[in-house]
């Protein structure tokens, strides 16, 4: 009789572990989003080559949902009205917001408990991006940052030597100032009048966006100095923006063989290899500050990060390992794609190569890790910090203000945005 | 006097011609710059040319012979095992450069692939790893009257591979100072100050030549998920969706028009009321209930069909536009201009409502039913916003409108390559056009009967 009850319990129990368990029989659905553009051939050919193979034995099914239209408004919109995908970008510029609201789900535990993925296989500066308060909420995928790149032809005839890493700004300058001819319609340099851009210096001189009460302060000696440089050059006839070559970015001006160099990621090579395929072109390291005697730049990266709300946490957990294991990793890098967030991939042959375009993502790929580099995020402000420092680079490098007025303006306005 | 009031019509005759003119190019010019543009290898060039290469009968020969030379048809080219393609270019060299002796150009083969879009991500067969370059040799020397002289090159390519491949691209380099003159075929694009001369491919065909936008368009964008071509399925997918619209759409169109115009039943009016209130309504307001209608796969009803949700599927995207009421209103409208005394006869002789419909009313409304066509047609094949929010994946299910949605970030946000977005617009505008072109009338008449447009 007690046998008997007991048999039953078990049988119950055993049922309920069957019923328990049977999703991962029956297949699970993990829904990968991102946004569309070039991305979608890439995502899908992972998944295809790497995440399938990898992730079946388990009973996990992909399903990859591309978005086309504003990949942020949608996710946004998604999380909130619960409908959003397990696993997806998340773009450093506005990743924040999300992580501050518990969007996210922390990596850590998943990491350690992983075989296939640590914290030591990303590149620190990268993973920092997406460490909120002591917690990692992404893994990289890839990632960009600024390099100078520079038109051999004009250097050449110009009979100067290249930009190099060795350059300070002010040997910089020197080189671009000897290749310059406003007569003839060559500068030395675009200048995009965009903190996105023109941080990078800023940086390189020490600049720091918050100071510890959260204020941003335009009047440190660093900024200004970058500010005044970085203007100055359009002033001596050095620097041209690309708007006043009829051109909408620095790639654009570079491809039109009118400006010497321009200061843009690895996504000008997708380009020039559209626009310009026979430039010659080379690309170095931004120059360094000679009183910091350090580099600054940007990291534009963009993570997969997991949906703290997803019903299949572990199984996308999964999928991402996949998505970034060293394999996957490698061949989008084989293609030019973009530059995988593994730190290993440093030492793969890609890199040897003599073509531009791999020395180029190699520059692009060191600069994650020289100098003061500072990811592409502004606090919880997004882009909104960035417009009054346009409005005042602009203003300045189009003659209409001095640059003591045109920080006064964006200092004014910063304090107005951050309240303090 | 007779010839002074002559004199004065054919003014005014005029005045109006010319006005009508004004107006057709200002309406029409922008859409003639885009298939212009569509055509160029930069759309964005400054100063816009009006007459780019493509444009030449001189290069639709060449590109003609080519391609047969790289073995493939005249039409749409290739390069093919065994092809010998012949090739010249001309320079000519300023007095100060030929006194130095004449120098020969540099000729390869480049290996080339899209820089944005998915054709980026294509890995090929590359004409580069079977072509093997002749020559260069000097075919001809003219000189010019002031010392400078005019050089034709030739070489020859030659295919040594087995692989058939669809484009043989070519760069040509000559000293800096040498002025280019002219090619066999127009070069797609000149750099490095003049010193190169750039090819996408020297054995294009006509099509590809001419419309290398468009070959751009259909021939990269292919699923990763099915393998189909994209580009083709989403016209498939737009002609189906709007094809089902426009048949429900009729049905239901010309039944509920009837029954309002001419049945006589409790509440006819209010329902009346009730539909025209909900043309009121902006489609913004109600989307976000019909998205959850749509999630819950109305109301679960769709389960019975074992369909859990009505979302990402074409019957869930035909399901919610199965009619509209300005198709209802249009229809009531033309029902209510006919002469009663038809159907009533009709009815004399013993037919039911339904065969008086069927038999009489429907054969009569062939000019309001043409109307709701064209107008079904257009707005579904134009549907933007709601098939967007429908449709999410694979790519495969796209219609039309929103897969060219997606190449503004696949070619314009990575490498601003501005061609392949406006050939894919103007496919899709073609439909429209021509509908427009033969069915003029209709529209017109559309408009009029209801007093509205749409």
């Amino acid at each position: 009789m007690r046998l008997h009850r007991c048999a039953g319990r078990v049988s119950i129990l055993l049922l309920m572990l069957l019923l328990l368990v049977s999703p991962a029989w029956a297949g699970t659905v993990v829904r990968v989003s991102g946004w569309a553009g070039t991305d979608v051939a890439i995502v899908e050919e992972l998944i295809t080559r790497f995440v399938e193979p990898a992730v079946k034995p388990y009973g996990i099914e992909v399903r990859y949902e591309p978005i086309a239209e504003d990949f942020s408004t949608y996710l946004f919109n998604s999380l909130s009205a619960g409908t959003a995908p397990d696993l997806f970008y998340v773009d450093i510029f506005w990743a924040e917001p999300l992580m501050a609201a518990g969007q996210l789900e922390p990596l850590d535990a998943y990491l350690q408990r992983s075989e296939a993925l640590s914290k030591e296989d990303i590149i620190p500066s990268l993973l920092e991006a997406f460490t909120y308060q002591g917690k990692v909420y992404g893994i990289p995928k890839d990632f960009n940052t600024l390099a100078v790149f520079y038109n051999k032809d004009i250097f050449d005839e110009a009979g100067v030597p290249y930009p190099d890493e060795s350059d300070t700004w002010a040997s910089f300058t020197d080189k671009l100032r000897r290749v310059s001819r406003p007569q003839e319609g060559i500068y030395g340099i675009a200048l995009a009048p965009e903190f996105a851009r023109f941080g990078a210096f800023a940086y390189a001189a020490g600049f720091r966006l918050f100071d510890e009460r959260g204020r941003s302060d335009l009047s440190q000696p660093g900024f200004v100095e970058a500010f005044e440089w970085y203007t100055g050059l359009v002033d001596e006839g050095i620097g041209i923006l690309p708007a006043d070559i009829g051109q909408s970015w620095g790639g654009g001006a570079f491809a039109t063989e009118r400006v010497a160099t321009a200061i843009e990621g690895a996504w000008i090579l997708g380009f020039l290899r559209d626009q310009a395929p026979n430039l010659p072109y080379g690309a170095t390291l931004l120059p360094r500050h000679a009183g910091t005697g350090q580099r600054g730049n940007f990291i534009y990266t963009v993570s997969w990060s997991i949906n703290a709300a997803s019903r299949v946490k572990e199984e996308a957990f999964r999928v991402l390992e996949a998505l970034t294991s060293p394999e996957a990793q490698q061949w989008v890098l084989q293609r030019g794609l973009a530059l995988p967030s593994r730190q290993a991939l440093l030492d793969d042959p890609y890199f040897k190569q003599a073509t531009a375009e791999a020395q180029a993502n190699l520059v692009v790929f060191r600069g994650a890790s020289e100098g003061n580099v500072q990811p592409f995020k502004f606090g919880r402000y997004g882009g909104d910090w960035m417009t009054p420092v346009n409005e005042a680079l602009s203003a300045v490098m189009t003659g209409e203000l001095t640059p003591q007025q045109a920080l006064a303006d964006a200092q004014r306005r910063l304090d107005e945005l951050t309240g303090r | 006097m007779s010839d002074a009031i002559a004199r004065r019509r054919w003014a005014r005759a005029g005045a109006i011609y010319l006005l009508l003119l004004f107006f057709s190019i200002l309406f029409m010019g922008p859409l003639l710059f885009a298939v212009l543009s569509s055509l160029k290898d930069n759309p964005a060039e400054w100063p816009p040319r009006l007459d780019p290469p493509q444009l030449r009968w001189r290069n639709w020969v060449a590109a003609y012979r080519l391609g047969q030379a790289g073995g493939g048809s005249g039409w749409f080219g290739a390069f093919a095992p065994g092809a010998v393609v012949p090739f010249e270019v001309t320079y000519e060299v300023p007095a100060e450069l030929a006194v130095q002796g004449i120098e020969l150009p540099r000729v390869a083969v480049p290996r080339r692939v899209p820089g944005a879009g998915p054709g980026a991500v294509r890995t090929g067969p590359f004409a580069a790893d079977m072509a093997e370059v002749v020559g260069p040799s000097i075919a001809s020397r003219q000189p010019g009257p002031d010392g400078s002289v005019l050089v034709t090159y030739r070489f020859e390519v030659r295919h040594t591979g087995q692989i058939t491949v669809d484009r043989l691209p070519v760069d040509v380099e000559v000293p800096r100072g040498y002025r280019f003159v002219e090619a066999t075929l127009s070069p797609n694009r000149t750099e490095r100050l003049g010193r190169v001369q750039s090819w996408n491919t020297i054995t294009p065909g006509v099509i590809p030549y001419v419309f290398y936008n468009y070959t751009r368009v259909f021939g990269e964008n292919y699923s990763r998920t099915t393998g189909r071509n994209l580009f083709l399925t989403w016209i498939g997918n737009s002609l189906w969706v709007a094809t089902a619209k426009v048949l429900t759409t009729l049905a239901f169109a010309s039944m509920a028009g009837y029954a309002l115009a001419r049945l006589r039943f409790p509440g006819r009016n209010v329902l009346f009321v009730v539909m025209l209130f909900s043309m009121m309504v902006p489609s913004q307001v109600t989307f976000i209930s019909n998205y959850l209608v749509l999630r819950d796969g109305i109301f679960g009803l769709s389960r019975l069909w074992g369909m859990p949700t009505l979302l990402n599927s074409f019957t869930g995207l035909i399901l919610s536009g199965l009619v509209g009421a300005s198709a209802v209103f249009i229809m009531k409208q033309f029902f209510e201009s006919l002469p009663k005394e038809l159907e009533e006869s009709a009815r004399i002789d013993g037919a039911s409502p339904g065969t008086t419909f069927r038999r009489i009313v429907l054969p009569l409304a062939r000019p309001a039913l043409g109307a709701v066509t064209i107008l079904t047609f257009q707005g579904a094949w134009n549907e933007f916003f709601w098939p967007l929010v429908v449709l999410t994946s694979p790519q495969d299910k796209f219609v039309l409108m929103v897969g060219l949605s997606t190449f503004r970030r696949a070619y314009g946000a990575v490498g601003f390559d501005w061609g392949p977005l406006l050939a894919g617009a103007v496919v899709a505008a073609l439909p429209v056009l021509i509908l427009f072109v033969v069915f003029q009338r209709y529209f017109v008449e559309g408009i009029s009967f209801s007093g509205l447009k749409g």
